[in-house]
């Protein structure tokens, strides 16, 4: 698979502060790529980067060849952007949106645009002074996808949207990706990015800590164990093996971390005189907190 | 590409300017309509008040000697605070839109998000800066010709030295938009870069007037725009000050592509 977005080293310092610190991405074309983080991480500065509106402090980032700091008008040929912190001219309507990015990009883009109002139920010739949030960005994904870029960069783009844009929004992209267009997506929430990508890279404090697919994630991702014995007696003298970490017991239910496979366990739990057992699906959400939380270190 | 630049600018800056250009063109309408009034008092505004003949003469940039000639008066048109004040509050509002105006409102995401240079978008905002300047300046000319037959004969203006007067002002409007471009360029806020640009034209003006009365501030008006703005020389002689006009043009042009060069360069950051 052809890289579309490379960087090297990629640095951003704002002053004393470091807004991200020696990233290293490889993004395939045809991928659905999650960039998650909390608030402050660096996914925007990233971002920025990415389209050439900061210049890196060190390193460097190319999209589909081409240096991200020098050659950014023409990479803005094939890439369509959602910002963030979505600000539109409060005098623009959807009309004269597609009039503009249309003239601009010299394609008439009207017809997409009424697919794509169509889609995502928006009236196009409405004041942005007069919309509400949710429709200011509906607008803005429009700007964004009406060209049908090879690759897509949304930052936080079910910010405002109700769960039924939400989910017309992921089965656009799933579409993208199977014409075989590229979609970065940057998020907050781990149940945006779960569904819906191949790969995910975790930034926090402006490094990235975790770069793999979503199945490999889930491989590292501890379950939850709950064994039920014949009464409390057996449940409290129970020897539980290193792969099992024990949270909590309530008279003859113990409950425990999973480390690692589920073989063993079925074969230890095969041996001890258990009445029942459930194994929770891997919990990425206590994965990704952990990566969150700064006093940790995952890797 | 440059259509759709435009078609965004000119979507903005129709308005303002037109109404910039009507204000214009009625303040001049009325100067020129009580300038015979304002002629025939000042003799008698001068005996009373002396100072206000340094004003007058601090105003023009020029001596008035004994008596005030209806081309000095026609002069006073083009120096009134109120006109300049017009013409430079379109400009500081127009030249402080890119990039200070669209980071401050956010909307530079999007802007830059189009296949579009800096420099592009640098350049079509100062097309149509240079462009609405002429048309500014025309319709306060107009004003003044539309009023003009209003006048006694020995005052009313010839368009060919209103012109040349024109050209100069043009010159001012070219320096000082310049140094907008350039101060809009270094900053982030536009409300900042307005005040900036507001004062360094206020200080020109003031020390201008100054250096009518104080021997210090007359070394150091080489350093205001107002200096080169001769106004009742131009109407005086007939002739271009072709000097000054370059020394204006020369700053605006260096200041202009100064902060061209320092907005393709610096980094976009949000507010």
């Amino acid at each position: 698979m052809m890289s579309i977005i490379t960087t090297e080293l990629l640095s951003r310092n704002y002053g004393t502060r470091v807004g991200i610190d020696a990233v290293n991405l490889e993004i395939g074309e045809g991928e659905i790529f999650g960039f998650l983080g909390p608030n402050g991480a660096g996914k925007t500065t990233t971002i920025r980067l990415l389209l050439g509106f900061l210049r890196p402090t060190l390193g460097r980032a190319s999209i589909g060849g081409l240096d991200c700091w020098l050659e950014s008008p023409r990479i803005k040929r094939e890439v369509g952007y959602l910002p963030g912190d979505l600000r539109l001219y409060p005098w623009l309507t959807g009309q004269t949106a597609l009039k503009i990015i249309g003239r601009v990009r010299n394609v008439d883009l009207r017809e997409d645009g009424a697919d794509l109002a169509d889609r995502f139920q928006l009236e196009m010739d409405l004041r942005v002074r007069k919309m509400s949030r949710g429709m200011r960005q509906k607008l803005g994904l429009i700007m964004a996808l009406v060209h049908k870029p090879r690759l897509l960069i949304l930052d936080e783009p079910t910010a405002g949207l109700d769960p039924l844009m939400q989910a017309e929004l992921a089965n656009h992209l799933r579409e993208l990706r199977a014409a075989g267009h590229t979609v970065f997506f940057s998020s907050h929430t781990l149940s945006e990015v779960e569904s819906l990508c191949d790969r995910v890279a975790i930034v926090r404090q402006g490094h990235i800590i975790a770069d793999e697919t979503l199945e490999s994630l889930r491989g590292r991702a501890r379950r939850i164990v709950e064994l039920v014995f014949p009464d409390g007696e057996t449940a409290a003298r129970v020897q539980l093996p290193d792969f099992l970490k024990l949270n909590r017991r309530d008279g003859c239910q113990c409950y425990c971390e999973l480390a690692g496979p589920t073989p063993p366990l079925i074969c230890w739990a095969g041996q001890q005189a258990i009445e029942d057992i459930s194994i929770s699906q891997p919990d990425l959400e206590s994965l990704f907190r952990k990566f969150y939380e700064s006093s940790l270190e995952p890797q | 590409m440059m259509r759709g630049l435009f078609t965004k600018t000119l979507h903005e800056v129709w308005l303002p300017t037109l109404l910039f250009g009507c204000s214009l063109l009625v303040v001049n309408v009325l100067l020129t309509h009580v300038l015979p009034q304002i002629q025939q008092g000042l003799g008698g505004m001068f005996d009373h008040l002396p100072f206000m003949r340094s004003m007058l003469t601090a105003l023009l940039g020029t001596e008035l000697g004994d008596e005030i000639t209806a081309r000095t008066m026609q002069a006073f048109l083009w120096v009134h605070p109120v006109v300049l004040a017009l013409v430079w509050a379109h400009e500081i509002t127009l030249c402080t839109r890119m990039p200070a105006g669209e980071i401050d409102r956010g909307t530079i995401d999007v802007l830059l998000g189009l296949p579009v240079s800096r420099r592009a978008v640098y350049v079509c905002e100062s097309t149509v800066w240079l462009v609405s300047g002429v048309l500014i300046l025309a319709m306060g000319l107009l004003g003044h010709r539309i009023a003009a037959p209003a006048m006694p004969e020995e005052m009313r203006p010839e368009l060919f030295r209103a012109g040349l007067v024109m050209a100069n002002l043009y010159g001012v409007y070219v320096a000082v938009g310049g140094i907008a471009f350039l101060v809009s360029a270094l900053s982030d806020r536009r409300g900042r870069a307005m005040a900036i640009v507001f004062g360094i034209v206020l200080a020109s003006f003031l020390l201008n007037f100054v250096a009518q009365f104080w021997e210090p501030a007359k070394q150091l008006a080489f350093l205001g725009v107002m200096e080169y703005y001769q106004p009742a020389q131009i109407l005086h002689s007939g002739n271009l000050p072709i000097g000054d006009l370059a020394i204006l043009l020369l700053v605006g042009g260096s200041t202009w592509l100064l902060g061209g060069e320092i907005v393709a360069r610096r980094s976009i950051c949000t507010v």
